[in-house]
């Protein structure tokens, strides 16, 4: 008796058994960050990638809205209410969204979810948005999210349709008329790609070479390589997930000298940190809000960021990103809103107040909303970005 | 031809790592008669305990000698607390315990080291080596050297250390080897310590080019399991073989047709392999045993 299985037995284990490894996963970590259910409370929920390949985005994003609704319940609440956060992991995975906001909708009777971290989680929760009728705030930056338009649902971050053109205008400056794109083919990656591909050829630029990755890829030889041996002159990375690091560095090692450019996805610490050296000059276009000072010191946005980075990095003992900051938006919009829609928690009367939001300082710029506009930000408050020794300095 | 030699380096360079982890596969398989799925969470363990040694301020052979010996030491606590209790029973029982087990080891791994990637700087700093146009980084290199050095060791251990025999005549006859007095029990348990740090040697030897998480496991695991499938299970060279065959095809994959089908590529060979020729590329015709 040896033990060992038959060919056909191992054939059955083996199928059921990789798919049960690659499908399994590891379950969503649950956190909710308030005591008792109370009558008296609002109950809001977050669905936040804190695993997983947008997990940096995630993290941020949990830290800024655990600290905002910590200061604001100890402020008293809105309205005399308490806000409840319930928080769930999606692990970067579109069906984890769906059940998560499922769970939130039905069991825990939210009036209103932040969330997701990324586009096609966002994207993929809409129609158990819509079936429950309750508002979403996405902190993901894919235009989809706005542009396919859904009464419910609002968006915090300078989506792609604002930050690609912007990228590319300065590319068409720096005098680059053949371009190579490396997308990711997740919700974020493959939106933008849509984007540059419109609007690459009103900028006078011809996409020479354009490679797609799937996200938790380790190896990106073989886009690199056809990269190299197009006739591109410069790279538009365009991904929000961890690849972007090692694709910077895998590039630099293969001997891809072209310059780099890219955008929102590599506004976080953990790009430099991850890439090394290889980093060093590449340029990304993202808000003006990722430094305070980018605004004038008289102004409210710049109030805004400087008092929300001085409670931030007391708590955390680190700057706050763009993520958090986009994570601060959603909160406050929805505070705003809440405070406008009267002392009640209907989710219609909630949305509609949100709708109304009008010149709501925020980090990410000025939020006005519209029954056609629900990103309610410009190219005016977009700023580029170049990376040097670990961390990047606004480029004029 | 740079592109296609290009290819070919990319190939290897994952197709090595594949053979280690296969090579893991393959160990635990030949004393168990089971398939170990927590092989991916092996090397996800060397990566993670290594950098963050490392981050600590340990100097590289140092984290790395820490790193293999830990994760070996947790393979073989985990056969001691999971696997001997059903040690004698249907290797369908062991495989779903490896699976529990791998859950449980990654989400260990998630709330100890966090969530976040974790970057580790390449073992030695410096251009890469240019081949007829193709580049070769350092870090792949040491890729190869190290999956060499490692086979080398593992064929020495098997073929010329007694605790090596022992293992081998424990896989060949476990009820013979344990009448001349093998202690069968624990050349399970010194599979499961080898399995753990072969694993945690490819987890180490390739954190500088794709940085590490807590969630790699899984995926490299499957991976390293088409690859043992693909040269035949049970057999340490037929591992390096399907290893470096598996890597080399998900490499053509991605250069000629889309890169987007890489992953694919393993699940189908994996299926194939399976369904036209179970015992591997590189196994002999296997006498089954009922």
């Amino acid at each position: 008796m040896t033990g060992r299985l038959n060919a056909l037995a191992l054939t059955v284990t083996t199928v059921v058994v990789a798919s049960a490894v690659l499908l399994g996963g590891c379950s969503g970590a649950t956190s909710a960050s308030s005591e008792a259910t109370s009558a008296d409370s609002y109950k809001v929920g977050a669905i936040l990638s804190l695993t997983g390949t947008y997990a940096a985005l995630g993290s941020s994003e949990k830290n800024a809205l655990e600290l905002e609704v910590t200061r604001i319940n100890a402020a008293g609440g809105v309205n005399g209410r308490r806000i409840e956060l319930i928080i769930e992991d999606d692990g970067t995975d579109e069906a984890k969204a769906v059940a998560a906001a499922s769970k939130l909708l039905s069991q825990d009777e939210v009036i209103a979810i932040l969330g997701a971290s990324g586009t096609g989680q966002s994207m993929a929760i809409r129609s158990e948005i819509d079936r429950a009728g309750v508002p979403q705030i996405s902190m993901a930056g894919g235009t989809v999210i706005t542009s396919t338009f859904d009464r419910l649902v609002f968006q915090t971050p300078w989506s792609n349709s604002l930050v690609v053109p912007y990228v590319l205008d300065r590319i068409a400056a720096d005098g680059y008329t053949k371009l190579a794109v490396i997308s990711d083919s997740g919700g974020y990656g493959k939106d933008g790609n849509a984007i540059i591909v419109a609007e690459a050829p009103k900028k006078g630029i011809q996409i020479v070479s354009r490679q797609t990755f799937n996200p938790g890829d380790t190896d990106f030889s073989a886009q690199l390589t056809k990269v190299k041996s197009s006739d591109a002159q410069a790279v538009l990375l365009w991904t929000a997930g961890k690849e972007g690091a090692s694709i910077v560095k895998s590039a630099s090692e293969l001997g891809v000298s072209l310059p780099q450019y890219g955008g929102s996805g590599q506004a976080k610490v953990e790009f430099p940190a991850g890439a090394g050296p290889a980093a060093d000059g590449f340029v990304f276009g993202t808000g003006r809000s990722l430094v305070a000072s980018n605004w004038p010191a008289d102004s409210e946005q710049y109030g805004v960021i400087r008092d929300f980075s001085r409670r931030y990095s007391t708590a955390y003992g680190q700057d706050p990103d763009i993520f958090a900051g986009h994570a601060y938006d959603a909160i406050a919009i929805l505070v705003d809103g809440l405070k406008r829609a009267g002392s009640g928690t209907d989710p219609a009367a909630l949305r509609d107040a949100i709708e109304k939001t009008s010149a709501l300082p925020g980090f990410g710029g000025a939020f006005t909303f519209s029954p056609t506009d629900h990103n309610g930000l410009t190219a005016d408050d977009l700023a580029l970005y170049r990376v040097g020794e670990g961390t990047w300095e606004r480029v004029r | 031809m740079s592109e296609f030699l290009q290819f070919v380096f990319a190939g290897l360079k994952s197709g090595a790592i594949y053979s280690l982890i296969a090579l893991g596969f393959t160990v635990v398989f030949a004393a168990t008669g089971a398939i170990n799925f927590a092989q991916g969470e092996f090397f996800m363990l060397g990566g993670m305990i290594g950098v963050w040694l490392i981050q600590l301020g340990v100097p590289l052979p140092a984290a790395v000698v820490l790193s293999v010996t830990l994760t070996s030491v947790i393979a073989a606590v985990f056969e001691i607390l999971a696997i001997r209790p059903i040690a004698d029973g249907d290797p369908l029982r062991i495989i779903m315990v490896t699976i529990g087990g791998s859950i449980v080891i990654r989400q260990m791994a998630l709330h100890v080291f966090g969530p976040d990637e974790m970057p580790l700087a390449s073992f030695t700093a410096g251009p890469s080596f240019m081949i007829a146009g193709a580049a070769i980084e350092r870090q792949t290199v040491w890729i190869w050297g190290i999956t060499a050095l490692t086979v080398a060791a593992l064929f020495y251990l098997y073929r010329r250390t007694t605790m090596g025999q022992a293992m081998t005549a424990t896989s060949l006859q476990r009820d013979a080897a344990r009448l001349v007095g093998i202690d069968t029990r624990w050349m399970v348990t010194a599979s499961f310590a080898l399995a753990g740090a072969l694993g945690a040697v490819a987890g180490l030897a390739v954190a500088p080019l794709t940085q590490t998480a807590f969630d790699v496991g899984a995926g490299i695991g499957v991976k390293g399991f088409a690859a043992a499938i693909l040269g035949g299970l049970g057999n340490p060279v037929a591992a390096v073989g399907g290893g470096l065959v598996l890597g080399l095809l998900e490499s053509m994959t991605a250069g000629y047709l889309n890169p987007l089908y890489k992953d694919a590529v393993a699940l189908v060979v994996l299926l194939g392999v399976l369904f036209v020729r179970p015992q591997g590329l590189f196994g002999g015709s296997r006498r089954e045993k009922v």
